[in-house]
């Protein structure tokens, strides 16, 4: 083993230095702050859990994603938690089983097996929040609204709000069965008319065209009036999305809305609405999240469900890069007596850096230093 | 680049039968794109601009948005999977197909097939499909050779007149897929740039018809 292969990080798996660390920190407390003043409840699920309630559908992705090791105390096989959802899900439905509403957060580092997106990292920093309990669209919206505001109090501008509906495209592919519905499915989500053209030859032209349209079906406010009516799931799908974009256009006119039904992100475990944020030039949504109904039935109590999440480590790098203002510390002697200890905690706890001479050279932050002037330890400006 | 709208292009067969599909649309390089050593051309239509490039290439670029738009064959869509592009067009143009091959009369023997191809992802599907283990070897040119020479027993390659085969020997198959040129589309593009990108699709499709 040679030294360049001692001190390489695995592809994907990231480390934060001095600079970065505490903005992530920083921006860790300042949007947990805001879940609370939401009335979102912290919890802290562990990094493994056994499979069984980790890999519980949340994503067909999540299996593949997941590292295993076996327990070796039990003998089962534990995974390294992908996402973070399920485990709160497992909270929700089993830990508390609260009766009403139940509001969570959680911050927390996940780990996949490997990238998302291209040059994507595999040990993502994961905040979000999860509702359990109201199936009103009351909840999406406050859903949204709160996705909305953490991006925001993280700095990101400009940003546009996907909307879709699961509902539409279930109820159109309901008719077809297994190979076919995978197919067609696969190349919706490519929105390849071709594909779906030839896939779709043998099947009732009615239909045929229907699905053809479906893909098609993305754009401005305008693509709500476009949808064939007359279906009565994909017409409650079409009021919730009219209902949601106008309650989120009045909160917030600054945010883009934008309407894609025919995006099937999540459509294995997602129940109803379904949004992710973007900002231009960034192929992939900076968050996203949707109603997972009944995910809590695998722990024996389906809850009605909906939440987003985010990712830290891709909003520190979108948001407005300021210069964050050069710490300052106070220089010290590493030996001193009692009265010099006391002045040090106190400026300590007022908020100070204060940092110990150890060695012939000052650590580069100090920019004042203490001094011993008639019996006073006093701080002084460093030439 | 806001405002400006990046179309890579695969080079070689297929540029020479895109060009006059681009410029029914409207879309003309303002240099000629055979005589010129340049990579980016700009276009006598204002807001959009073009790229030359290896077919392999192309989907890397519009996948990481260093272009919004990509003409590219469906042989290397399949090959590379496409799960990350929009895919809303076929141009119709350089039209092949995706054939196993192998020297004529020969027949599959016990145990496992030796597959020489530059498509190891969609033969090692084509073969699991089929219910045949095989082994696959990757070549970039020339797959023909490769059973004459006791490299391979069959070869994944497409095929477009046969005479290729026929001169070494060997004749087609199964049909793996038919094979014409996409459009593909950068997802983000999509949303930023849509009027625009819906735009030139509806021309593009109305150059086709």
């Amino acid at each position: 083993m040679t030294t360049d292969d001692r001190w390489q990080l695995p592809d994907g798996i990231e480390e934060l230095l001095p600079g970065p660390a505490s903005r992530v920190e920083a921006l860790r407390r300042r949007l947990l702050d805001l879940h609370r003043g939401w009335g979102y409840q912290l919890v802290m699920p562990p990094l493994v859990e056994f499979t069984e309630s980790l890999l519980i559908g949340l994503g067909a992705d999540i299996d593949r994603l997941t590292f295993r090791v076996t327990d070796q105390m039990s003998g089962r096989s534990m995974g390294i938690r992908a996402d973070i959802t399920p485990q709160v899900a497992r909270i929700d439905a089993h830990s508390l089983a609260d009766k009403g509403v139940s509001r969570f957060c959680y911050a927390g580092s996940v780990l996949h097996t490997r990238p998302t997106t291209l040059l994507g990292s595999r040990s993502p920093l994961k905040l979000g929040a999860e509702l359990y309990g109201d199936a009103s669209l009351a909840a999406d919206i406050e859903v949204i609204s709160l996705m909305l505001e953490t991006l925001g109090a993280a700095g990101i501008k400009g940003m546009t709000l996907d909307l879709g509906h699961v509902g539409i495209a279930r109820c159109l592919l309901a008719e077809l069965d297994g190979e076919l519905h995978d197919s067609v499915y696969e190349a919706l989500q490519r929105k390849s008319l071709p594909d779906l053209e030839k896939l779709l030859e043998g099947v009732d032209p009615g239909l045929a065209a229907r699905v053809l349209e479906l893909a098609g079906l993305h754009g401005g406010l305008e693509v709500l009036d476009q949808v064939p009516t007359g279906l009565g799931d994909i017409d409650a799908a079409i009021s919730e999305l009219r209902q949601v974009a106008a309650a989120i256009a009045e909160r917030y006119p600054d945010v883009d809305l934008y309407f894609d039904l025919a995006e099937l992100r999540g459509y294995r475990y997602h129940t109803g609405l379904v949004f992710a944020a973007y900002v231009a030039e960034q192929g992939r949504a900076l968050a996203n999240g949707g109603r997972y109904d009944d995910v809590g039935q695998v722990f024996g109590r389906p809850r009605p469900a909906t939440g987003f999440s985010t990712d830290l480590m891709v909003l520190l790098d979108l948001a407005d890069a300021e210069e964050a203002p050069r710490e300052s510390a106070i220089a010290a002697p590493a030996d001193g007596d009692a009265a010099l200890w006391q002045a040090v905690a106190r400026l300590r706890a007022a908020g100070e850096i204060v940092i110990n001479d150890l060695s012939a050279s000052r650590d580069g932050r100090c920019d004042r230093q203490l001094t011993l002037r008639d019996g006073e330890w006093t701080v002084e400006e460093l030439e | 680049m806001p405002g400006v709208l990046t179309l890579a292009l695969t080079k070689g067969r297929i540029l020479k039968e895109t060009l006059p599909l681009l410029a029914r649309a409207g879309i003309v390089p303002v240099e000629d794109i055979a005589s010129s050593r340049k990579l980016v051309f700009d276009c006598t239509r204002p807001g959009v601009r073009l790229l030359v490039l290896r077919g392999t290439d192309v989907p890397t670029y519009v996948r990481h948005g260093a272009a919004d738009l990509g003409v590219v064959g469906k042989d290397i869509l399949l090959e590379e999977g496409a799960d990350d592009l929009y895919e809303p067009l076929d141009l119709g143009i350089a039209r092949c197909r995706l054939m196993t091959a192998a020297p004529v009369g020969w027949t599959p023997g016990p145990g496992r097939v030796r597959v020489a191809t530059k498509f190891t992802g969609i033969a090692r599907r084509f073969f699991a499909q089929q219910g045949r283990q095989a082994d696959f070897i990757k070549l970039y040119g020339a797959m023909e050779l490769a059973p004459l020479m006791g490299l391979a027993d069959v070869i994944v390659d497409i095929v477009d007149s046969g005479n290729t085969l026929k001169a070494n020997g060997l004749e087609p198959l199964d049909l793996i897929a038919d094979i014409s040129t996409r459009l593909v589309v950068n997802k983000a593009s999509m949303r930023s740039q849509h009027a625009e990108i819906q735009e030139l699709i509806a021309e593009l499709r109305e150059a086709l018809a």
